[in-house]
């Protein structure tokens, strides 16, 4: 188990929280009512919850609060300071505990992960350099354009000035599954989006700020920050990802970074696309009328964005599993349970308290009945998977690229992982 | 970074997101009128899920509500509720109740009288209108039914002995069971968790086979507010088949999952509705204007804007942030209202700790005229599109007088029919 050694400082929590609360907010202000702890799924760990959590900082029990190793499982979600009538935002006290652990008492995983990305200016938290990157995304379309004639002069852009959009790229495609890459290609093509990667902060992850380690995140988004201003986009388009998109806008915030771009979902995107009529999908595939339901990942939906991003991934979803096949976990939207995944929970090396912290996401998917998790968050996707395995779930969980290009009849043979045997071959070409 | 602001228009903007603000949106839209509601979380959650309309007055505990109004009106002419007709009032109520079943929660039909609804320690209180889910735990009552209460390992907030304890004098036909709930050993459980896990088939057959062995004869059960969170009356249903045995709820001390129902049922329900939802930000700026009211809410990465026609606010009062106090006045947060309160902090409280006539700092609030426009320092209203309903306005004691969930339904009616009608005028 984790744990913290002696030498490392305590922090005056009630200090650090009237630094950190916005004006007019008050940690005083909690009536001890408990509905922080009664959402939070992972109240009761190492025998703390968020309202525990705020009692003690109340008491100036800073040393317990200092070496608790329950702000590594709190994933930062912010559902607390949702549902808290005061809006007391446990979040940030969690924030400035990890930042306050010394560096080899942290757990290993999200520390490696954050020092991989300190490695390259690629700032892939799987240490794939910028020149691997280019290498694979430049392979992986050429054997696009051999192998389907439809997309024979895809073009598929790194590094090019004045680009309307620039995309980022979770390193998990690239590094384990480079033809998940290709479908999002496929989509920018077929609405003919001026689009381009960056070579140089393509990816979309950001340990740093789950390490608490503030430098580092300030470091990561400035990279990226550089490269995109450098090319001049006008809109940076962050993956089906959620933390990567909070940690971007907010790290330009809070460290005061200058950013010459808009940030956008790409779900937002797709729905406006739907809207537009540039992606003419609908549900007409789904012949079986399979069930669907979404997971709105925190960092996207509560964190960034609110319910305006919950409507645009209903309205992409219903457009393409159909209206009646598609069934909401309860609570969702900014309301939604973390799944558990985030947070860097996934690499924090606590199988167990991540899967129990999962049982009650497990809960509301197998109450839903749904055969599909579709969800626009690469830690969601892993977290979701892994508890369905883990408690004997019968659902699959897909991106939701993959159902677009299924719509649309262009998903390729080889880019059908995350699909049910039922769905494994349909729209295929025909081999005639 | 470009921060970017949307605009919305709306025929009436709703501020507050509690019993009231909800209530209010709903009657807009059977109006036809479009809506942006916004706010943060409230009181909602914490209610026992029983929908009071007048439970107590002058101490009294009232059989008929419905004459007792009639007294209220005769004793008490500022009283919010007094400034209604029974007929509207029966209206709201009626319609509001009737939305509940349609959001999955059902509901007794408010009648005549007022019914002895259980609370958590063991006492009772009058309500108008309860979840099915409570309802046969008054009848048991009524009956004198013998019946099982169980409780949880490590719930805190309703304890099986102590409910039939203070029950006892009444009745005696109790019997208290403790229960571990199932994969909730050796740790703090809460209710909402209980509720969630009971929404999947196998939760429900552990626990029916928990039960099972503790019945002896027993026909009826009480156990505390757990039946899931989206459809409590399937989930009950589902335990009665399986336990043989007639299931009641009784609620719990907050966090409770009833409160917690109404508020995701709402947010599940507005929306498809046709309304604009905000839950998640309070307004940061609210400016009157001639014609309407402008709206504005920061979000985390982008701006809200709103030009509505017409205003309800329904912002509550210290818990949900409608009203705050320093150590010397009571002020209203939204548009800076004048507040009607005791002249000075001195005329706040009573001598008496648990004085029942209540403190006078318990009915301040805003004043409002008939058509519930909110009163300026003037005393005339501080616009013709703005009005107000729920327990942000002054002369009522909602606590004591058990009259919450009426107080905000039906002056959600009101306010929200006055501003239709101002709206219609322009």
């Amino acid at each position: 188990m984790l744990k913290k050694s002696a030498e490392t400082a305590t922090i005056d929590f009630l200090a650090t929280a009237r630094a950190l609360l916005p004006e007019g907010a008050s940690y005083d202000a909690c009536v001890g009512c408990g509905l922080c702890a009664s959402g939070c799924p992972a109240s009761g760990m190492f025998g703390m919850d968020p309202r525990r959590f705020i009692n003690m900082a109340m008491l100036g029990m800073n040393e317990e609060l200092s070496t608790t190793p329950w702000v590594w499982a709190c994933t930062q979600c912010k559902r607390c300071a949702y549902i808290c009538p005061m809006g007391i935002d446990v979040s940030l006290l969690v924030g400035a505990s990890r930042s306050n652990w010394a560096k080899e008492d942290k757990p290993k995983g999200i520390v490696r992960s954050c020092a991989a990305q300190m490695l390259d200016e690629s700032t892939s938290a799987i240490g794939l350099r910028s020149e691997d990157f280019v290498e694979i995304v430049e392979e992986t379309a050429d054997e696009l354009r051999q192998n389907d004639p439809r997309f024979a002069e895809i073009e598929v852009r790194i590094d090019k000035p004045g680009a309307k959009f620039i995309i980022n790229q979770n390193s998990r495609e690239p590094a384990v599954e480079p033809e998940e890459m290709a479908p999002i290609w496929k989509i920018f093509d077929y609405v003919g989006a001026d689009w381009t990667y960056a070579s140089k902060g393509w990816a979309a992850e950001n340990f740093c700020m789950f390490s608490g380690d503030d430098e580092a995140w300030r470091d990561m988004v400035k990279t990226r920050v550089d490269a995109i201003n450098d090319l001049g986009a006008e809109i940076w388009v962050n993956t089906e990802c959620g933390h990567s998109f909070y940690t971007l806008w907010k790290g330009i915030d809070r460290f005061g970074l200058e950013a010459n771009f808009e940030p956008a979902s790409m779900v937002s995107l797709y729905a406006q696309w739907i809207r537009e009529g540039k992606l003419p999908v609908n549900s007409d595939w789904n012949v079986d009328n399979l069930k669907f339901t979404v997971q709105d990942p925190c960092q996207l939906v509560r964190k960034s964005l609110g319910d305006t991003a919950a409507d645009d991934l209903r309205f992409v979803v219903e457009t393409l599993v159909g209206k009646d096949n598609f069934v909401d976990m309860q609570p969702c939207r900014s309301a939604n349970y973390c799944c558990g995944g985030g947070g860097g929970f996934l690499q924090a090396g606590m199988s167990k308290e991540r899967r129990a912290y999962g049982k009650r996401k497990f809960d509301q998917i197998v109450t839903t009945k749904a055969d599909y998790v579709l969800t626009p968050c690469h830690n969601c996707h892993s977290q979701i998977d892994d508890i369905g395995a883990h408690y004997g779930g019968a659902y699959h969980v897909t991106h939701l690229w993959t159902l677009i290009c299924i719509s649309l009849g262009i998903l390729g043979p080889d880019e059908r992982k995350y699909l049910g045997p039922e769905l494994a071959a349909i729209g295929l070409p025909d081999p005639q | 970074m470009k921060r970017h602001t949307r605009h919305v228009t709306a025929d009436l903007a709703v501020i507050g997101t509690g019993i009231a603000g909800c209530a209010a949106s709903i009657f807009a839209r059977d109006l036809g009128l479009t809506v942006a509601q916004i706010g943060h979380s409230g009181a909602m959650a914490y209610t026992t899920g029983y929908i009071d309309l007048l439970g107590v007055l002058d101490g009294r505990v009232l059989d008929d509500p419905w004459s007792g109004l009639d007294a209220l009106r005769s004793t008490d002419a500022c009283h919010p509720l007094a400034r209604m007709t029974n007929h509207d009032i029966r209206t709201a109520f009626d319609r509001f109740v009737r939305l509940l079943g349609e959001m999955g929660l059902g509901y007794t039909a408010p009648g005549d009288r007022n019914v002895s609804a259980l609370l958590p320690y063991g006492t009772t209180k009058p309500t108008l209108s309860l979840p099915d889910t409570m309802l046969p735990g008054s009848d048991a009552l009524h009956r004198r039914a013998p019946a099982l209460i169980i409780d949880f390992e490590g719930l805190q907030g309703f304890s099986a002995t102590e409910f039939c304890t203070n029950m006892a004098s009444v009745w005696p036909g109790l019997r208290p069971a403790r229960l571990v709930f199932p994969g909730l050993e050796a740790r703090p459980v809460f209710p909402e968790v209980m509720a969630r896990t009971l929404e999947t088939p196998v939760a429900q057959e552990q626990l029916a086979d928990l039960i099972q062995p503790l019945l002896n004869g027993a026909e009826t059960i009480g156990l505390p507010a757990i039946l899931g969170l989206q459809a409590p009356d399937r989930v009950r249903a589902r335990l009665e088949q399986l336990t043989g045995a007639t299931l009641f709820e009784i609620p719990t001390i907050p966090p409770g999952v009833p409160g917690i129902r109404l508020r995701e049922a709402f947010e599940r329900e507005l929306p498809r509705r046709g309304v604009l939802l905000e839950p998640q930000n309070k307004v940061s700026e609210a400016i009157l204007r001639s014609t309407g009211v402008d709206l504005t809410v920061q979000g985390a990465l982008d701006d809200l804007r709103i030009e509505a026609s017409a205003a309800v606010l329904a912002s509550g009062r210290f818990l949900s942030g409608g009203l705050k106090s320093d150590r010397y006045r009571v002020k209203e947060t939204v548009l800076n209202l004048p507040v009607r309160q005791p002249e000075t902090r001195d005329g706040w409280f009573s001598a008496e700790y648990l004085d029942p006539a209540g403190y006078p700092v318990n009915k301040a609030g805003i004043e409002i005229d008939a058509a519930f426009r909110p009163l300026g320092p003037d005393g005339v209203p501080a616009s013709d599109r703005l009005f107000a309903a729920g327990v942000v306005l002054a002369h009522q004691d909602w606590v004591r007088q058990r009259c919450g969930a009426g107080l905000a339904i039906a002056t959600a009616y009101g306010a929200v029919q006055a501003a239709a009608g101002s709206i219609n005028a322009r």
